[in-house]
């Protein structure tokens, strides 16, 4: 901890929760929530090699929240600047479902999701939502507890904004929803809490993007998503992060996957900011299926730390978890997956592969395999190196510059975890990666 | 006439010190066809990967000219543009690059072409060496047969118009119908006036090339020690490399 007293600390996590509660309009149990949280900071574990205290990050709440906009031409130009770094406002143009824009601390909901809402589809703003509905007080802070870590008191304590979904029973949404978060000031802490609530047999992808301009001080993302998936339900999860490297981020992800329910779960960390780490953890009950797709580019001085643990508790429960690296510059990228098979027939695999661009760019992996059961399938492979000379060769022998060369097998690397990204996402993805791997060269 | 390859005493190392090829002279005019045999090992495909660039064969004396240009030092790239083309014996596969976007980027990065028009242009010529569309989806060279990856070569040899195709035994793990194909197009090179330098064992390749224009040259440890027109190939189909080398004192 810092040199601050305790007196001190306790009054900038007061003064934040107090401005969050009026401007929140929140009821009582979640204020009671967050004092619950404050007190927890104080005591929980810390464990995290470079943000030695979260409280130099702050949740400057705005005074009003942003009026709801109809369609991205009514944001306010500075995000739709900001979209663009992600290629996201042109993606929009063309086709625009539900949207959610979260800048700083207030959120932003376009209001194509009424006509949904009437089907049985809930996206607001967690605030909103808070508010809206009971069922929040069975949803919130159920996969997590504050007591765990102090970035997750800390998250508890000034969460605000993110979004809550809901999906009636038995309803399919057929084209994905989308969440940006913009990081505009500088020494934040944006901590958006998420929630995933997909009923049974029900379909949802969601798409979050995440982004900022140039900040003076370092920033922190500090979000936390919480999955439900219902029975045969199926959810996909997918986060773009473009963030700069004036941005430390620590998502924190949790899920529990019920019976013949599947979860997918892709991030790709274009820009992961200065430092990322995750450690999303899964529950899979019996024959559910959870994926973890990880697409890391490693740049500049960046640490990314992506962990995910998988527990398999029902029959015939699967889980596969997947990272492609591309690492260059001075940076480090770490990939560790736990699958733990706890009933019988379960079926898990790791695989991490990597691509080292450069000397002074490392990479570690650790891929872990537990099983309490005697017929369970748990495998793993892991392939850390250079580009193959032979496949530079056969490229640039046919006319392909060195780095047109080194650009195409780069993407082609990445190119199988880009399945459940939309076409227009992943035309942007591999322009960014492109203008990485030319600046790594 | 001025020559379009010229090789001058080349000799070349593989590894710390391996030499391969040992004082390779051999001259191509623009227009001809020479086909390049010897037995395994004597540094056939040294000599391709070596006029082509690879980064692994180091050359340790002589000279490579390209239409009168010395070209030792250029990256693989840079001959590839200059219209030297090589179809590789056994081409990497590239894992996540389809066909058709790595085809499209060939024309567009390497002949200019316009990105409006590139695709047609891929699907066109792929249907002359048996690629559907649908099967320009699939990533470059994996999990092809042999006849799929050596008609995949000849399919970027006539994409990219070269003036110098070397192709390295373009006729080895193909089947019946792929090798007569493959011999049809290289007679259509030929036609076209392609400069073709032929990688190969059989003579097989040859059913539908004009034999009167063949030249034949055999490489025995690193030097060119025969030449011939196309008698010599059935020759060597006939009576092996071992015979033929006693017959013509080549062992010494």
């Amino acid at each position: 901890m810092s040199e601050l007293t305790l007196q001190d600390a306790k009054s900038i996590i007061e003064n934040q929760i107090e401005t969050l509660k009026k401007r929140n309009k929140e009821p009582d149990w979640m204020t009671k929530l967050r004092y619950k949280a404050m007190n927890a900071f104080f005591e929980a574990p810390h464990n995290d090699p470079i943000i030695t205290d979260p409280l130099d990050y702050i949740a400057k709440a705005e005074e009003e929240m942003y009026p709801e906009v109809k369609n991205l031409d009514e944001l306010p130009p500075e995000m739709l600047a900001l979209l663009d770094r992600l290629g996201i406002a042109d993606v929009e143009k063309k086709y625009i479902a539900g949207l959610a824009v979260q800048s700083d601390t207030s959120i932003v909901l376009n209001d194509f999701l009424k006509e949904w809402r009437k089907k049985g589809l809930i996206m607001e703003s967690m605030e909103d939502a808070i508010r809206n509905h009971d069922m929040m007080k069975e949803l919130f802070m159920k996969q997590f507890h504050p007591e765990e870590s102090k970035l997750a008191a800390y998250h508890t304590a000034v969460w605000n904004g993110g979004v809550f979904l809901h999906v009636d029973a038995g309803l399919k949404v057929p084209m994905p929803l989308h969440l940006f978060f913009l990081i505009q000031n500088s020494a934040m802490a944006q901590a958006p809490h998420i929630i995933i609530d997909a009923r049974e047999g029900s379909e949802i992808h969601l798409i979050e993007g995440c982004t900022s301009p140039v900040l003076v001080r370092h920033s922190l993302h500090l979000d936390m998503s919480e999955v439900y998936v219902g029975k045969n339900a199926r959810v996909k999860l997918s986060v773009l992060q473009n963030w700069p490297e004036y941005v430390h981020t620590r998502p924190m992800t949790r899920a529990i996957v019920e019976q013949g329910g599947e979860f997918i779960n892709t991030t790709v960390g274009l820009g992961t900011g200065k430092s990322n780490i995750a450690n999303p953890k899964y529950i899979v009950k019996d024959g559910g299926y959870v994926e973890l797709n990880g697409i890391i580019l490693g740049q500049k001085d960046y640490y990314v730390d992506l962990g995910g643990e998988m527990l398999l508790e029902g029959t015939g429960a699967r889980g596969m978890n997947a990272s492609k690296s591309v690492i260059m510059d001075n940076s480090t990228v770490i990939t560790r997956g736990l699958i733990h098979a706890k009933a019988p027939k379960t079926k898990g695999h790791i695989s991490c592969d990597a691509l080292i661009l450069n000397h002074d760019a490392k990479m570690e992996t650790y891929p872990g395999l537990a099983s309490e059961v005697d017929d369970a399938e748990l495998s793993h492979e892991a392939a850390i190196g250079k580009i193959r000379e032979e496949e530079l060769f056969y490229l640039m022998s046919h006319g392909l510059k060195e780095e047109e060369a080194t650009q195409l097998i780069v993407k082609g690397f990445v190119n199988p975890l880009l399945k459940d990204i939309p076409l227009e996402f992943v035309v942007e993805i591999r322009k960014i990666i492109e203008m990485a791997v030319s600046g790594g060269m | 006439m001025n020559q379009l390859l010229k090789l001058e005493n080349l000799r070349v190392s593989v590894g710390t010190d391996k030499e391969i090829l040992k004082g390779l002279d051999l001259e191509v005019h623009p227009g001809e066809f020479h086909v390049i045999m010897g037995p395994n090992g004597s540094g056939k495909t040294t000599l391709g990967l070596t006029i082509m660039g690879h980064p692994n064969y180091k050359i340790i004396g002589g000279k490579i000219l390209f239409e009168g240009r010395e070209i030792n030092k250029l990256a693989p790239d840079e001959r590839a543009r200059l219209g030297i083309f090589m179809a590789f014996q056994a081409p990497e596969a590239i894992e996540g690059v389809k066909i058709i976007d790595y085809l499209r980027l060939l024309l567009e990065k390497v002949k200019g072409v316009d990105r409006l028009k590139s695709h047609d242009m891929v699907i066109e010529k792929a249907k002359e060496v048996w690629f559907t569309e649908k099967e320009l989806a699939r990533d470059i060279n994996l999990g092809f047969s042999g006849g799929e990856r050596k008609r995949f070569e000849i399919l970027q040899a006539l994409l990219l118009d070269p003036k110098l195709v070397i192709l390295d035994e373009p006729d080895s793990g193909v089947d019946v119908d792929s090798l007569s194909l493959i011999s049809i197009k290289l007679h259509e090179l030929q036609k076209q006036g392609k400069t073709i330098l032929l990688i190969t064992h059989y003579g097989r390749i040859l059913q539908h090339v004009d034999p009167s224009q063949v030249q034949v040259h055999i490489i025995k440890d690193g030097k060119i020690v025969m030449h011939g027109r196309e008698e010599l190939v059935r020759e060597i189909e006939n009576k092996g490399f071992k015979k033929v080398f006693e017959e013509c004192g080549c062992n010494e």
